[in-house]
């Protein structure tokens, strides 16, 4: 487990976390390689998480694309309705072993807060919740759902107030109790080792999709397709896959159509340094991080994981943006297609899946990586279309 | 004057440092002057300039609303360098601002420009030591004092690294937590640590900050056998409530008098 990815990630910290990353590196070592470790892993994601989770071909989403055969790997169906669950329970399970009865927890749309909510219930944590005010606004019944599961959700109401300065805050309470907390990352950014546990915990997902997809259609995908905020439902779709043929499709927001940068540090920031991590980060000539704009609050953030930002400048993996309105469109696609009702986030990389899957061929396999459901976002996307009536 | 002569100055008198931190703020800009003369007048030994950063983690309530305060007025890097101008003729200057802002403008530039400016000295909270190697080889390039950063959960060991590679002072972080508001870690681990310190690295001053704000708090950061003190969001929520620069010098003064 390097430090690095190429010249990005490493710790830019202040020297009070310096001990506790060293100590969560050193335990993690131990821990990924023990069977009991892993078997209680496995126990918890299997009968308390609902996996693995279901391959779904997309029949009337494949037809209405006209092209290459579209497939969901489906993480809104695991507990809680996103993928985060799969790293809340990995980190979680750390925390303990280390005897640290605290958790914290960032959280932008609110995923990440339910799964660390409900892994704090689950394994007897006390958890802490930092959420910007902006986004416990647009994203409430997360807010209602992680207080309802025994998490103290404290509104951040510095800077944008949305996802970074959740993260702040997560870390200024880490700097203070970092004795007896353990900060549960939510995304695969931050300083090593955060971003490498967080690939390792999210890989389940892609290697899913590897068996999965030999399983259903003889072979790998052509091309996998996920969204980017932090990049972690990406990450853990693209490490398994990253040394087979597989094409990989990352998909950033591109926030309105008017919008400048929108949240797409990859596709339109440079490299960085924010939260620790060497990446690349949205921000101005003097190095102030810019305000973010997504319709989608988990992917409202301006830097990305260090991993991304390596896979991006190797051309492993590719990285577009795709606007609101879009996003929008393929939400409403998936429902009415499909019967599904994906989250925002998800929903920019099933737009990128549709128009991937139109310039190719009838025999060539497009595995979208399905994040999370859409209950959280029914308010933004019914207030959206009622604009667009008007 | 050089930061760390001053400082070396100071520890041959047997006389603590006195720091006063000092977030530049564009809006203030008229009264950078007459703030640095007052400092002075009050017994500052140096001052350091804070230059703002939308996402400082390291900084409590006072000091990251200094800087939501300052980047809302503008402040740009050409502020830190104007503001460099009027404070460093009259004290030894040191900036103490994040990584980014610094990376964003390429470290040789970066510390050719303070360097040009009259800084001496630069403190990057959310640098550890780890991420330190090809800062510090500019700095050194640039003639400018790299200072680490030291913290109650420093071990020996470690801190005799830092105290070796840190250049112009080791600025010791007095507790768990962000600046401003709230109580030193035991004495004694302070004073175990600047020991250490002090060992490793014989010339080499240790200055204290993070909740100093008030004369017990500044006699106890000295007590542990540190050489001075950093005095910033006490000083900071003065000059927000623009407090007479003659008044908040003299209680400066009184810190350590």
């Amino acid at each position: 487990m390097g430090r690095r990815f190429g010249p990005y990630g490493g710790a830019y910290v202040p020297e009070t976390l310096v001990p506790a990353l060293d100590e969560l590196a050193s335990e993690w070592r131990t821990a990924r390689s023990e069977p009991s470790f892993r078997a209680e892993l496995r126990r918890y994601s299997t009968t308390l998480g609902g996996r693995p989770t279901p391959l779904y071909f997309a029949e009337r989403l494949t037809r209405r694309a006209g092209g290459a055969e579209i497939w969901l790997k489906r993480e809104d169906l695991v507990h809680g309705g996103a993928h985060k669950f799969n790293n809340a329970l990995g980190q979680g399970l750390l925390a303990r072993r280390m005897g640290k009865p605290r958790v914290i927890a960032e959280t932008g749309a609110g995923q990440h807060g339910v799964a660390s909510a409900m892994i704090g219930a689950a394994l007897g944590l006390d958890t802490v919740v930092y959420m910007g005010e902006v986004d416990m606004a647009r994203q409430r019944p997360n807010v209602d759902r992680m207080r309802l599961l025994g998490a103290r959700v404290v509104p951040v109401r510095s800077g944008s107030r949305t996802l970074k300065d959740a993260i702040n805050a997560a870390l200024r309470d880490w700097i203070t109790n970092v004795r007896t907390t353990h900060y549960l990352l939510g995304s695969a950014v931050g300083p090593h080792p955060f971003p490498s546990i967080v690939a390792e915990l999210q890989s389940v997902i892609g290697r899913e999709i590897r068996t999965q997809s030999r399983r259903a259609f003889g072979r790998l995908p052509d091309l996998a397709v996920a969204c980017v905020g932090g990049g972690s439902n990406a990450i853990g779709t693209f490490h398994p896959l990253r040394n087979t043929g597989v094409e990989l499709l990352g998909v950033e927001a591109g926030g309105p159509a008017r919008s400048r940068v929108g949240a797409a540090s990859l596709t339109r920031g440079r490299p960085g340094i924010l939260h620790g991590a060497y990446t690349y980060v949205l921000s101005d000539a003097d190095g102030q991080v810019r305000e973010t704009e997504s319709l989608s609050a988990g992917l409202d953030y301006a830097g990305v994981g260090p991993e991304h930002a390596w896979l991006r400048d190797t051309g492993r993996a590719r990285y577009v943006a795709v606007h609101d309105d879009d996003a929008l469109r393929a939400f409403r696609w998936l429902a009415e297609d499909e019967g599904i009702l994906p989250a925002l986030e998800p929903a920019h990389a099933v737009f990128a899946a549709v128009r991937a899957a139109r310039r190719r061929p009838r025999t060539q396999h497009v595995v979208v990586t399905l994040s999370g459901r859409g209950d959280k976002d029914l308010e933004v996307v019914t207030r959206a279309g009622r604009a667009r009536a008007r | 004057m050089r930061v760390a002569r001053a400082l070396a100055e100071l520890r041959r008198l047997g006389r603590p440092a006195l720091v006063p931190y000092v977030m530049v703020d564009r809006a203030r800009r008229r009264t950078w002057e007459a703030t640095a003369r007052a400092l002075r007048a009050g017994g500052a030994s140096a001052v350091e300039l804070g230059f703002p950063f939308s996402d400082p983690i390291a900084d409590g309530p006072v000091l990251e609303a200094a800087a939501e305060r300052a980047l809302a007025h503008g402040t740009t890097w050409a502020d830190l360098l104007a503001a460099l101008d009027r404070f460093a003729p009259v004290l030894p200057t040191a900036v103490m601002t994040y990584a980014n802002p610094v990376w964003r403008h390429g470290l040789e530039p970066a510390f050719a420009d303070l360097r040009a400016h009259g800084a001496t000295a630069l403190v990057v909270p959310d640098l550890s030591f780890e991420e330190s190697a090809p800062w510090r080889t500019a700095a050194r390039v640039a003639s400018v004092d790299l200072a680490l950063l030291a913290a109650p959960v420093t071990g020996a060991a470690r801190t005799v690294r830092l105290a070796r590679a840190t250049r112009g002072f080791l600025y010791l972080v007095a507790r768990y937590g962000t600046t401003g508001r709230g109580a030193a870690s035991r004495p004694a681990e302070l004073a175990r640590l600047v020991q250490v310190a002090h060992g490793a690295a014989p010339r080499t001053s240790v200055l204290v900050g993070f909740g100093v704000r008030d004369r017990a708090s500044a006699v106890a950061a000295l007590a542990t056998g540190a050489d001075g003190v950093i005095v910033g969001s006490a000083l900071e929520e003065r000059f927000a409530r623009s407090e007479p620069l003659e008044r908040t010098a003299r209680w400066l003064g009184s810190l350590v008098s």
